[in-house]
């Protein structure tokens, strides 16, 4: 019993990774249990009990037009969560495939081209081109293929995009210095196509730096989707996002309507830390060397 | 050196291009023409016609590209906006000291704090001061900046009356005044970097101090600041490229920090512009964020080969 | 010193008594260096053997107080010209390191500030310890540079380490030791990393130095070979002790511990006399796991019953020093 609680804290990298990892289970858990585990409609407009602060029947307190704090912190935490996983799994995908493709076909013009092409991608200040971008593009909803989707779509594709320089320099730089290991050599004797040898041995042995830094890049998303909310250019009101419920807020910052700040703030610091001490775990774990690096908004 | 300088540079420039590239055709393929967001939905083909004429729209976009970058290249001329008439150069050159200003004492300040804290954190490893600093630096890279700046603005503001709760005094009004003003500001600006750039530089000196020329200079006898400047020549490196990346993400955060203490800088322009469908305008904005953001990139690639050679190098 | 028979007129130049180097682990000390004694009259180049593990780099450093994070000295005695090594404070300690002691490492591309430009780092350890100002102290840099046989040293002044071969940053790192005319030099198998034809030239030149300055050496090596081209007297270590000890040609006449005896049976013959490359069979034992009596007991193809029981000491066996129950007295 001991020994296995011993070894799952191992796995996080400690205590800190540990404490990250219970802490990211609450706030996926609730994400994901929205509907069931918040107490009341995040929506539900009630004008008699506006500006609340927190008692028994609303734990954080109500908003201007009545709605329950909680409720929306907890919808909240799925908007900003749902934005910033997709955003890192589009990046993994793409930054892997490209950081792969450019490191098989390394010393030709593919790759020079690729890594030109990845420089300018990595010379976009991502917070600047989310605001512009959103802004040119307007912030009304997407329809692809008879589907309707909220205004964050484009946040996340763009975060995606914008995600994928990074890593994919991390999967080139370890491709690359896999691919002149000894197996590899000794696999091409063997016969083994190139293309074989880059996905069976070469990319399982990149994986692990990705993930602690898609691990960092996920906190990041958080930060930046919160802020565009923020000047209310991601997730559009009533939709609830701990941003837009931080830009409504501000107007009450005078009047003494502490929790409407509070709250949803401290939601934010509190899923970035988790994350932050589960990716310092990570990789400590699974990346010794310190592949990866602090990258920011 | 000189080879390595006009290399980056080079790559700089072409980065500098596709990006403005990028953004020169995203605004131009939305649905919306200029012409309608400036003359309304009612107006005739005519008109419309006309409008596009005076302002070069009719040329193939290629054409437009072309002239927009020789119009910068040669002159420093953004264009002109199409809704207010006026020249985007001119627009931001108004508002840009205020955020430049901002980000400036920002960026300074977040690399002086994090120099010495990091640092001392790492010289002073696993003791009560390591951990301080440690814990203030997880602390600093999981809030974000304005929230702690709407938290600030409730405890020094509200609460109490020590700095103005947004605005910027101008520096006419007394040097006092405008540095009082600009506190929270700042703070709130650079705390994040301060923490990721101080837990850099513990990592980063950490990993060096382990290595054998840090022995050699032990052993020869070296007086112990010249051994800490030997170790942060190598250390800084990494340092020095996030340092360089974070003063170009700072005008980004500046964007909203601005925002909340309702500072007209760059970011109210934008946000402006975005507001008016002012595209020339977030356009000239965004080209200037990304040449600033580049700009900073190619000193830190260049402070790098000044530092350490040999790494600066390896990663050309 | 169990012997007794040599009693030092004068005080020698390093003397090593007891010697027990321990790393912490936990609430456990790990001893890699257990009782060690070493004496140095100055001039005097002695030689310190064994396989990697032995505990000789250890002992260098402690000489040095330059152990690694966790290691530190249990007990013994390190005295310098008499002074002992293990009560100075910082600043003595700073002025006898890289002063009147210089130290050659193993790896030069990694002992070198990859940094700095060799000059630089030249001028630097000359200032800590000269009183001279920029231009003397480059001037000086230039000298010791054109000592070491680096050609054009003006020029290479300004080259950082990564823009010199091999052989050249080992002379760099010669003249950086050699910098302010210290009276003993430690070298930690300086010739390890390098290349064959090499490795020649700089024993030449660390030769070639120490009789031109009189610097006494310790120096360091897994090669026995190297060491009796250059030592006057050898200690051959294993698992942490001296097993043997005394004159180099001596030694080599007659050695009276089993290990040294595989070790010069190990040294490769030109003539192709020994046929087979000799190898000495099993491993040397775990630090912190060694068996109960001679720790080379288990590899011993003399062995008997009371080697596995007490760990022999050190004995005058003829002319020199040995750690056998077994070796002819």
């Amino acid at each position: 019993m001991i020994r296995t609680a011993r070894r799952i804290i191992g796995a996080c990298g400690g205590a800190g990774g540990f404490l990250g990892a219970c802490l990211m289970l609450v706030l996926i858990g609730d994400a994901i249990l929205a509907p069931w585990v918040a107490p009341y409609d995040p929506l539900k407009v009630d004008m008699i009990s506006a500006l609340q602060p927190p008692d028994a029947m609303h734990w954080f307190g109500t908003d201007q037009s009545g709605r329950d704090v909680l409720s929306r912190v907890i919808w909240g935490g799925r908007a900003s969560l749902q934005v910033s996983a997709l955003a890192v799994i589009i990046g993994c995908f793409g930054g892997v495939t490209l950081g792969l493709a450019a490191g098989f076909f390394s010393g030709g013009w593919l790759e020079q081209a690729l890594m030109r092409v990845l420089d300018a991608m990595a010379s976009i200040p991502l917070l600047i081109w989310a605001i512009a971008l959103v802004g040119i593009l307007g912030v009304g909803p997407v329809r692809i293929a008879g589907l309707t989707f909220g205004n964050e779509v484009k946040l996340l594709a763009l975060l995606g995009v914008l995600y994928m320089p990074n890593l994919a320099r991390i999967t080139y730089t370890t491709a690359l210095s896999e691919s002149r290991a000894n197996y590899v050599a000794a696999r091409r004797l063997q016969g083994v196509s190139g293309l074989r040898i880059m996905l069976s041995d070469v990319l399982p042995n990149c994986l692990s730096p990705v993930i602690v830094q898609a691990t960092l890049l996920l906190a990041i998303g958080i930060v930046i989707e919160s802020s565009v909310s923020f000047v209310g250019l991601g997730v559009q009101p009533p939709q609830p996002s701990w941003g837009n419920m931080l830009a409504d807020a501000r107007n009450y910052l005078f009047s003494g309507e502490w929790w409407m700040s509070v709250f949803p703030g401290a939601c934010i610091s509190l899923s970035v830390i988790a994350i932050n001490l589960l990716g310092d775990g990570l990789r400590d774990v699974l990346d010794p060397r310190h592949r990866t690096s602090t990258v920011a908004a | 050196m000189f080879g390595l300088l006009l290399r980056r540079a080079g790559f700089s420039l072409l980065s500098l291009l596709i990006v403005s590239a990028c953004l020169f055709f995203l605004t131009r393929a939305i649905p919306d023409s200029p012409a309608r967001i400036v003359l309304g939905q009612d107006v005739t083909e005519a008109q419309l016609a006309q409008f596009e004429r005076d302002n070069g729209l009719d040329r193939p976009v290629l054409v437009q590209f072309a002239t927009w970058v020789t119009g910068i290249a040669t002159r420093g001329d953004l264009g002109r906006s199409f809704i207010t008439g006026r020249a985007v150069s001119s627009e931001i050159s108004r508002t840009l000291p205020v955020t430049l200003e901002l980000v400036v004492v920002a960026f300074f300040l977040s690399c002086l704090v994090s120099l010495l804290a990091g640092t001392a954190s790492a010289l002073l490893r696993d003791t009560i001061v390591d951990y301080a600093i440690r814990l203030v630096a997880v602390l600093g890279v999981s809030v974000p900046g304005f929230w702690l700046a709407l938290v600030l603005i409730m405890g020094f503001s509200v609460d109490r009356d020590w700095f103005p709760p947004g605005g910027m005094t101008p520096l006419s009004a007394g040097l006092g005044e405008h540095i009082n003003s600009i506190v929270l500001p700042t703070f709130c600006l650079g705390i994040f970097y301060m923490a990721v750039l101080s837990r850099m530089t513990r990592a980063s000196l950490l990993e060096v101090l382990g290595q054998d020329f840090m022995r050699t200079a032990r052993a020869l006898g070296l007086p112990r600041w010249k051994v800490l400047v030997y170790a942060l020549r190598n250390s800084l490196v990494p340092v020095v490229t996030i340092a360089g990346m974070s003063f170009g993400y700072m005008f980004g955060l500046a964007l909203i920090i601005e925002t909340v203490f309702n500072i007209n800088g760059l970011s109210y322009t934008l946000l402006n512009a975005i507001r008016q469908r002012d595209f020339m305008l977030v356009q000239g904005v965004v080209l200037v964020f990304t040449f600033v953001f580049i700009l900073a990139n190619l000193v830190a690639d260049l402070t790098n080969a000044w530092l350490n050679p040999r790494l600066a190098m390896a990663t050309a | 010193m169990t012997g007794g028979t040599t009693v030092a007129t004068t005080v020698p130049l390093l003397h090593i008594e007891g010697l027990h180097v321990g790393f912490r682990n936990g609430d456990a000390v790990r001893h890699v260096v257990r009782g060690v004694d070493l004496r140095l009259e100055a001039g005097e180049v002695v030689g310190l053997v064994g396989e990697s593990g032995s505990g000789k780099s250890i002992t260098a450093l402690s000489v040095m107080r330059l152990l690694p994070p966790g290691a530190s000295i249990t007990s013994g005695r390190i005295s310098f010209r008499g002074q002992d090594m293990l009560d100075l404070g910082h600043a003595e300690l700073n002025r006898l390191r890289g002063g009147a002691i210089g130290m050659i490492f193993q790896d030069p591309l990694t002992a070198l500030n990859p940094a700095i430009p060799v000059g630089r780092q030249l001028t630097d350890a000359i200032r800590a310890h000269q009183p001279l100002g920029p231009r003397a102290a480059r001037d000086r840099a230039k000298e010791l540079l054109a000592l070491v046989g680096i050609p054009f040293p003006q020029e290479r002044l300004r080259a950082y380490p990564h823009e010199l071969s091999g052989g050249m940053r080992q002379r760099v790192m010669i003249a950086l030791a050699v910098s302010s005319n210290p009276s003993l030099l430690i070298a930690d198998e300086p010739t390890t990393a390098l290349d064959v034809t090499v490795q020649a030239q700089v024993m030449d030149l660390i030769d070639r130095i120490r009789r031109e300055f009189n610097i006494a050496v310790l120096f360091i090596s897994h090669n026995l070979e190297l060491v009796a081209e250059i030592a006057d007297r050898v200690t051959v270590m294993y698992a942490g002790r001296a097993v043997e000890s005394g004159d180099v040609h001596a030694l080599f006449a007659s050695p009276a511990h089993p290990y040294t005896r595989q070790l010069i049976r190990c040294i490769p013959r030109l003539d192709g006399t020994s046929g087979a490359m000799a190898t000495i069979p099993g491993l040397p034992p775990i630090i912190g796991a060694l068996p109960p009596g001679c720790p080379f007991a288990p590899r011993c193809e003399a062995a008997e019953p009371q080697c596995s029981q007490d760990e022999p000491p050190m004995r005058w066996r003829g002319k020199h020093m040995a750690a056998c129950y077994l070796a002819p007295s």
